[in-house]
């Protein structure tokens, strides 16, 4: 009898099978940790396999479930965490040398949240050290060595949640968190093939979460599909004493557009999204468009407010960067991270003055209300998530695609004042690397985030696709 | 043909936060802005940064530094023509503290 096959089962999928006593969660548990030990290191995925943890969760889940104690869809099921989460027995490095030995005496919130609906932690995942906050211009920047997308292992998995886009993709976990400042979770989900979603800020706890910039830092998910994604917001969402950020807002699931007589939803394009991009990127974008446009009503060339949103996401990111990280550009201990540029990126915000950090924070409030008019006018916006498949890891980000010019910068504005986004796999283009579809829609509208992927999912299978590991 | 705000935008956000700027369109042509010495503010605040760290850096390093610095400058420029009140606040909200009694 063959062994059994879970590695790119669905969330959903796999509650079924536990619900239905097909499985247990500890089987689960041991084929999950076993995949994270022998295909971690192949990809640069893995910090650290958290075996005694998920075997001692594990059996809880089993001894619940057998007793008829239900806690929900991610009951039994396992998953992984960026390792910029605190989690109690275990080193949280943050991608990063001088963190290396770090421990925490408790869980970050996100992980006592999964952990109270039942989910089974297996592994702690690689990322970029600091999350990049020190500035890295190619992959080779955590301790880890740089992160390889599953498709073909020459090229970067994208970040900085190297490690969570590259370990869905393998099945080395059904999904993992991760985190976006500016493109964090949208960038390894589309260069993996995975889906990801980043929710509104504030929506999710970032109580011990390691710190880049404390107001455009987001903690979201990487599953199989937009209906894992969904569930895993679920249960981590929810406002938390511990993070004043946080708050306490219905994430509601949402009918999708156009079903059953219902009107059809407004998907915005911005101008360019597709004019200078990867060619096989532009034509998988057009094609998802047609995918669902029987569905939709498209408005073509539309202009997001023309704001200062790089030089606002820069200051803050620069200034906030600084300051969270102020005690290793004090001792020096930049001088340990990886990547040379990390080692003197983080100086030259210290040549920043505090009334332009306030500048930026100040207009921030008038291009929240600009983008949120904007927004209102659409369900979403949908654009290729990014401009080219994955970059090579062995050259500058800026080296990998030369001559790759266009597309429309929606990441970084939306990230800028918070609002939601998601990707979706949508083919694959040069050295069968992936591409992503991204939406993006108002604050707090994931749930119309997930609807459309899920559409788009209902009628593709790109989300189903398997890298070949062997 | 990208615009001199476009490219100046860029080209601090380069500095600020590479990975942000890989979602935006790099400049075409190589620009005499990018090549052009750093302003003489960029130039005395990188000294402050190497004065507040006298051991710590190579020439090369500095050479960094004073790019970002002067890129970020840049950056500054463009956040000073919006126009704001004295009453447009910061996007945060100070809350004062009282403990339990």
């Amino acid at each position: 009898m063959a062994p059994p096959d879970f590695a790119f089962l669905t969330v959903a999928e796999l509650a079924r099978l536990l619900r239905q006593k097909k499985t247990s969660a500890t089987e689960l548990a041991t084929y999950f940790l076993d995949r994270a030990e022998r295909l971690g290191p192949r990809f640069n995925a893995v910090v650290t396999v958290t075996r005694e943890r998920a075997l001692s969760e594990a059996a809880v889940a089993d001894r619940e479930i057998k007793a008829g104690k239900w806690r929900g869809p991610l009951h039994g099921i396992p998953y992984g965490v960026k390792d910029l989460l605190a989690t109690k027995d275990y080193p949280t490095t943050w991608g990063a040398e001088p963190y290396r030995q770090q421990k925490f005496d408790s869980d970050a919130t996100v992980i006592e949240r999964l952990g109270a609906a039942g989910a089974v932690l297996v592994a702690k995942l690689a990322m970029v050290e600091l999350a990049g906050g020190m500035g890295y211009n190619q992959a080779n920047a955590s301790f880890t060595g740089p992160g390889k997308t599953p498709w073909n292992p020459n090229y970067w998995s994208g970040g900085s949640s190297s490690g969570p886009g590259a370990a869905v993709a393998a099945g080395i976990v059904p999904f993992a968190i991760g985190s976006e400042t500016s493109g964090s979770i949208l960038t390894p989900a589309a260069y993996c093939g995975v889906t990801g979603l980043r929710p509104t800020y504030g929506r999710v706890s970032r109580h011990g979460a390691m710190a880049l910039a404390w107001t455009m830092d987001k903690l979201g998910p990487l599953g199989r599909s937009a209906e894992d994604c969904g569930i895993v917001l679920g249960v981590i969402a929810g406002k938390d004493p511990k993070d004043p950020s946080s708050v306490d807002r219905a994430h509601p699931l949402i009918p999708s557009p156009g079903g059953r007589g219902g009107t059809k939803w407004k998907l915005g394009i911005p101008k360019g999204a597709d004019k200078d991009i990867q060619p096989e990127v532009a034509a998988n974008f057009r094609a998802a468009l047609k995918v669902l446009e029987d569905r939709l009503e498209i408005v073509e060339d539309v202009e997001l407010p023309d704001l200062p949103y790089g030089a606002v996401a820069g200051m803050i990111i620069g200034a906030e960067g600084a300051s969270a990280y102020d005690d290793l550009l004090k001792d020096g201990r930049l001088s340990q991270l990886t990547a040379p540029e990390d080692r003197t990126g983080g100086y030259p915000a210290l040549a920043l003055s505090a009334p332009d950090y306030l500048r930026a924070l100040r207009v921030r409030r008038p291009m929240q209300r600009a983008l949120d008019d904007f927004l209102k006018k659409f369900d979403a916006l949908a654009v290729p998530t990014r401009n080219t498949v994955a970059s090579p890891i062995d050259k500058p980000f800026r080296d990998g695609w030369p001559g790759v010019t266009g597309g429309a910068n929606v990441i970084g504005p939306t990230n800028v004042v918070g609002v939601p986004g998601i990707s979706v796999p949508n083919g694959f283009g040069v050295q069968g690397l992936p591409t992503g579809l991204s939406f993006t829609a108002r604050a707090f509208d994931e749930g119309k985030l997930v609807s459309l992927g899920q559409l788009y999912q209902s009628r593709t299978d790109w989300h189903r696709r398997q890298p070949t590991l062997t | 043909m990208i615009s001199r705000r476009e490219f100046a935008e860029q080209l601090a956000l380069m500095a600020a936060a590479p990975w942000f700027m890989e979602d935006m369109p790099e400049p075409r042509a190589p620009s005499p802005q990018a090549q052009q010495e750093p302003s003489a503010l960029a130039k005395a605040l990188a000294e402050g940064v190497r004065l507040r760290y006298p051991d710590r850096f190579s020439a090369d390093d500095i050479t960094a530094i004073t790019r970002s610095i002067d890129n970020r400058l840049r950056q500054i420029e463009r956040l000073y023509q919006t126009q704001l009140t004295n009453a447009d606040e910061p996007d945060f909200v100070y809350s004062v503290y009282r403990g339990a009694d």
